[in-house]
């Protein structure tokens, strides 16, 4: 309707735990056009796997609130029933790639069985057939045919994440949530690994949301970029534009932090740790360890537009 | 250095007795384990009040002594609290002794002729129950030097009827078994039968024809009644010699008796409960922490060597879970006849290398991976230490919702053995008294607090475990914390 | 080329199994000899041994009763000392741990088998199958009931049944032969419907289908009161099972991957946990092989638990020898059966060869 791919609107996702109701993903809003990438930067806990996952509509066992506004291609998921969301969207329009643990695939089941379920089991494909595709996409990411008869825990770490991506790229999808698909990697595979992506987003050119705490790495895929903390969204802005002058002192902080190859830098870090989620102090979340903090951050910090569709939601921007 | 190696393995120590704390903590929300405890709580005060008022020795010895004892108390008897909820009474036990004097007892003696003596003794007491007494035993004892007293005995009625039991010569200690006396049965019998001009079709017994109201109602099993007031028992004797002396005792014997009732030795079946208890939690925690400890230290002991030491324990443990655990109870049991003490100690002995090693040492060897346990390589700390303060503490957690719900099985298993008749003949346990109860005809005769009374201990033990036990699980095992 | 390394691994298992069994046995001869116990009782075989071939043979009919005795002495003590019991019990030992393990325990002492055999063979081997039968019976429904019970319950995790069911589980923690005792107050004693115990109504039914029905209706009371001991805990600790294994990564992806809920179930939780339920059914398996001795002496059911009993009463010790050495074979094939059982299940195990190990 207005070209965009993908826009979250006020998206929401709280779980209830024995300790108290956990705020995952507080208000988060951005887009995405068709073929762009969108890193989500955060440390950990902040809720981007959360993000992720909600998007796709796996939710936890205890979940409160799941409520917003997520516009595909016009198309509101959020007011589609869990019938057609897993029949249409799920692993058809929107694919997801969890971090790169064993424990993402199915231990007792072999590759070439995981990789054509979804064929076979909703799309009614044949067995051999799919078993074909799935052995060609793997040949197209390296992987020999001989896998698909071998159990993940066979494979490396490296091995098994590609095994993930091909699940993904058999479909074609429109969407693919990338969540942290190289944190447990070593620095090699991780690189191939992000040259695989690229090459994927050059070929397929799908919509990515790329989510990571790794700011260097997002470098690499990145067309925009989406800075949770404590649960929201504080800056989201272009990519050239927040390497070079991040808005937010979070998001500042960030880069102070980044080692660089050919300057001479001082290293910082942000001391302290971000706020629970079970109970976000009232104002700015970050004010705690924000060294530009001042007495109007106690309240909710506004969303202040930098452009059309990126704002940052800092105090320090309202002035003037 | 000294001061630094101590300290951190005084830290892992306190860090997971730290986390034990905070736990326990949050045991009291849970209702369910509240619950247990004050079962478990209350087990321990009956325990602790048993060894006080009840010492062992005397409990045994109690136990073991053979009727001489318990002769003042009925043959299973049921629980005094039953008058309660019923309305027909039953009689409490009604004891008369020359030898204490009270209201209702009275004896005289009033010189005859020469050396001859005439000794009058008088029992008299109020029946006012409503079901007539299951025994009736006179005891006498006598002083004299060779001429025996010769005696009359009488029995009268509240109506006034007199009639007289029997005449004898008694002995230095002689006892009349009143109520076993078939040819007094006949006599009684036959006498209400013919002031009732009717014929008594069953073989009514002593107990009743002694204090049945003698009408039409008498002719029928279902239909006697009581007569009820004042009974009186009187002898009167002749003795030859002037310093004889007569004590005579009557023994009622009630259907009720105390707050657990008797057994078929007349033993109050409430020192068996009483002392049962102590015995069970004894028992129970005993083999359960020795048995959990040795599994763990074999199980860390064969995760940390590895190698040969690994391999032999391994086996052994194999072996001794193929051994079957119960039959060769039994075996040892049967043929050896071991007491409680001994058969504990088998107990632990075929349990030490259970399965519990395996479980333990499958946790170990990802505990020996991490990175404390290499730092502690790392500087120097032997094995041993290794073991005990860097391995165990790890597993301390788990530990403890596992010994406590492994005591109810040992507590079990006692009763399990003492049933299939192989336990400890001389001690008072729960397990015996149902077995005791079984081999008996308690079900049979409808004796069902016999059998109900120790399987209610055995049953509120085994909860009082299990609930304290799950909740323990809930609070410890890690994988659990949300569920 | 996993399966050929997988039958290499369960037939290393085997042996080592096996091996276990001889020991096992062997540990049983010396712990019943303690006493003397198993000497007394073959002394006293060897005794009637001689005395019978002696009367029997034609040539010493003519023999008076103090020659006879003498006789049987003489001969006696030279089989004794023929079997080395003049040596240490060592060498003795392996001879019965021969016989024991080949289930040739002579004759028992006191008890016979419904044939009238006296060989313990025989008695024990007509006593096996109703416990088989019984037992087998009870810890199939329970495993249904169990896994059933349990994966219906982890989808309803919170709800007010659960919580309900969390809560009386400790409350049914005694063992089946305790409701037993129960049961039979309740429904044979008081109500009279259902027997007090046995196998088979007396005198039996000559139609094969009537005795079938007679056996079930015996076989009620026995199993109800297991059903009331361990439904209850069997679906729990299921669910709990479930639980653990249902939120783990690969369900989420497979959830992403638009698999229907029943096929995730199925596939994905089920799957991975099969092992370690069928490890749980089997520990079960074995502790009812236990729990059969009391539970066959409540209910007078005439398999090997009730001849234990009747054995141990009657002092019989051949024949409790011969059971504890059954048992120990019934405990290896179980966990046998069960290893290779879980190596089919879990790939895992058949290429590291077994650290994963399920006893």
């Amino acid at each position: 309707m207005n070209g965009r791919h993908l826009d979250i609107k006020d998206f929401v996702m709280y779980y209830r735990t024995s300790r108290g109701e956990v705020k995952a993903v507080d208000n988060v809003s951005f887009s995405l056009n068709k073929g762009e990438t969108v890193a989500v930067i955060g440390e950990s806990g902040c809720g981007k796997s959360s993000l992720a996952k909600s998007l796709i509509r796996v939710l936890p066992r205890n979940i409160s609130v799941y409520k917003g506004t997520v516009l595909l291609d016009g198309l509101n998921l959020m007011e589609l029933d869990e019938k057609t969301f897993e029949k249409e969207i799920r692993w058809t329009k929107i694919t997801y790639i969890p971090q790169a643990a064993l424990n993402s695939l199915n231990p007792v089941i072999k590759i070439g069985d995981q990789m054509i379920e979804p064929l076979v089991i909703r799309n009614k494909t044949s067995k051999n057939k799919a078993l074909e595709m799935a052995a060609k996409t793997l040949r197209s990411l390296g992987i020999t045919e001989e896998f698909l008869y071998r159990y993940p825990f066979e494979l490396s770490g490296g091995m098994r994440q590609r095994v993930i991506i091909a699940m993904s790229l058999m479909v074609k999808p429109e969407l693919m949530l990338l969540d942290e698909p190289t944190s447990s990697l070593d620095v090699l595979t991780q690189a191939n690994i992000m040259n695989l992506m690229k090459k994927i987003k050059e070929e397929l050119k799908p919509s990515m949301i790329f989510i990571t705490h790794d700011v260097s790495l997002s470098s690499e895929l990145a067309d925009k970029i989406a800075v949770m903390y404590a649960g929201q969204i504080v800056e989201f802005n272009i990519a050239d534009k927040f390497y070079h002058d991040p808005a937010h002192p979070y998001s500042r902080k960030l880069m102070e932090s980044v080692p660089t190859l050919r300057m001479d830098k001082n290293l910082d870090y942000i001391p302290g740790s971000p706020p629970s989620l079970l109970n976000p102090p009232k104002g700015c979340r970050f004010r705690e360890r924000c060294p530009w903090r001042f007495e109007k951050c106690t309240e909710d910090p506004p969303l202040i537009f930098l452009g059309k569709d990126f704002y940052v939601s800092c105090w320090l921007h309202a002035r003037g | 250095m000294e001061f630094w190696i101590q300290g951190s393995e005084l830290k892992v120590v306190k860090l997971e007795l730290h986390k034990i704390r905070q736990s326990f903590k949050q045991l009291i929300v849970y209702k369910s384990a509240l619950i247990g405890l004050l079962i478990i709580l209350a087990l321990i005060s009956i325990s602790i009040y048993t060894i006080i008022a009840l010492p062992y020795g005397k409990a045994v010895e109690l136990w073991k002594a053979g009727e001489k004892y318990w002769l003042d108390n009925p043959r299973n008897a049921l629980p005094s609290w039953v008058n309660v909820f019923s309305s027909r009474k039953l009689p409490e036990t009604i004891t008369l002794s020359t030898e204490i004097p009270r209201a209702g007892i009275s004896k005289v003696i009033i010189p005859a002729i020469g050396k001859l003596n005439v000794i009058r003794i008088e029992f008299s007491f109020n029946y006012e129950y409503d079901d007539f007494p299951s025994e009736l035993n006179l005891f006498f004892r006598s002083k004299f030097n060779i001429s025996s007293p010769h005696l009359t005995i009488h029995w009268i009625k509240p109506d006034g009827e007199d009639i007289v039991l029997k005449t004898l010569v008694i002995s230095k200690e002689e006892n009349y078994y009143i109520s076993v006396d078939y040819g007094l049965a006949y006599d009684l019998k036959n006498r209400i039968s013919q002031k009732l001009s009717k014929p008594i079709e069953y073989g009514m017994p002593i107990v009743v024809s002694l204090f049945v109201v003698e009408d039409d109602s008498a002719l029928n099993p279902d239909t006697v009644k009581v007569m009820k007031g004042v009974y009186k028992l009187w002898i009167e004797g002749t003795t030859f010699e002037t310093d004889t002396d007569l004590d005579a005792k009557l023994n009622v014997y009630g259907k009720v008796y105390g707050w657990a009732g008797t057994d078929h030795l007349r033993r109050d079946v409430g020192i068996a409960i009483l002392w049962g208890t102590p015995i069970a939690l004894a028992f129970g925690v005993t083999a359960s922490v020795v048995i959990a400890f040795m599994n763990i230290i074999l199980g860390a002991v064969s995760a940390w060597f590895r190698g040969y030491v690994d391999t032999a324990i391994q086996r052994i443990t194999e072996i001794f879970m193929i051994l079957p655990f119960l039959p060769i109870m039994v075996m040892i049991a049967t043929f050896f006849r071991p007491t409680l003490f001994n058969l504990l100690l088998a107990i632990i002995a075929l349990s030490i290398f259970g399965a519990g090693v395996k479980t333990y040492r499958a946790v170990f060897l990802q505990v020996r991976e991490f990175p404390y346990v290499e730092a502690a390589k790392a500087y120097g700390a032997g094995n041993f230490r290794i073991i005990f303060r860097y391995l165990m503490p790890k597993v301390l957690p788990t530990l403890i919702p596992s010994i406590v719900l492994s005591v109810p099985d040992f507590v079990f298993l006692e009763a399990v053995l003492a049933l299939l008749g192989v336990g400890d003949p001389l001690i008072p346990t729960w397990g015996k008294i149902i077995e005791d109860a079984f081999r008996y005809g308690a079900l049979y005769k409808g004796l069902y607090y016999w059998v109900l009374e120790p399987s209610f201990m055995l049953a509120i033990t085994s909860m009082g475990f299990a609930l304290l036990g799950f909740t323990l699980d809930r609070i410890f095992n890690p994988k659990l914390k949300e569920i | 080329m996993t399966s050929l390394v997988f039958i290499r691994h369960l037939l290393k298992r085997g042996i080592m199994i096996l091996i276990s069994v001889l020991v096992a046995v062997y540990a049983t001869i010396v712990i019943a000899n303690m006493g003397g116990y198993v000497d007394q009782i073959i002394k006293s075989e060897i005794y009637m041994a001689v005395s019978q071939s002696i009367r029997q043979n034609p040539a010493f009919k003519f023999l008076n009763e103090t020659q006879f005795k003498k006789m049987v002495e003489d001969i006696y003590s030279n089989e004794l000392k023929r079997l080395g019991f003049d040596k240490p019990f060592l060498y003795r030992s392996f001879n019965y741990w021969k016989d024991a393990l080949t289930m040739n325990l002579g004759r028992a002492l006191f008890l016979s088998s419904e044939s009238g055999s006296r060989n313990v063979r025989i008695i024990i081997a007509e006593r096996l199958p109703p416990t088989i039968l019984l037992f087998t019976t009870i810890n199939l429904i329970l495993f249904f009931i169990g896994l059933i019970g349990g994966l219906s319950l982890s989808r309803k995790q919170g709800s007010l049944i659960d919580r309900m069911i969390t809560m009386l589980v400790p409350l049914s923690s005694l063992p089946g032969w305790f409701y037993g005792i129960f049961m039979i107050l309740i429904f044979a004693s008081f109500l009279r419907i259902l027997p007090y115990g046995g196998m088979v109504d007396v005198p039996p039914p000559s139609s094969a289908f009537e005795y079938a029905l007679s056996v079930l209706k015996h076989m009620i009371l026995p199993i109800l009161s297991w059903l009331i001991a361990y439904s209850l805990i069997s679906t729990y600790s299921r669910r709990t099972f479930f639980l653990m294994f249902s939120s783990e990564d690969y369900t989420d992806l497979a959830k992403a991957k638009g698999l229907p809920e029943s096929v995730i179930q199925r596939r994905y939780v089920l799957r991975t946990v099969l092992p370690y339920i069928i490890t749980d059914f089997s520990l079960m398996l074995i502790s009812s092989w236990m729990g059969a001795i009391v539970t066959e002496t409540v209910f007078s059911w005439p398999g090997i638990g009730y001849l234990l009993n009747a054995a141990t009463n009657a002092f019989d010790g051949p024949i409790i020898i011969g059971i504890v050495v059954i048992y120990a074979y019934l405990l290896a094939i179980t966990i046998f059966v069960l290893e290779s059982v879980y190596g089919i299940l879990d790939p895992r195990l058949r290429a590291e060869g077994g650290e994963v190990g399920v006893t």
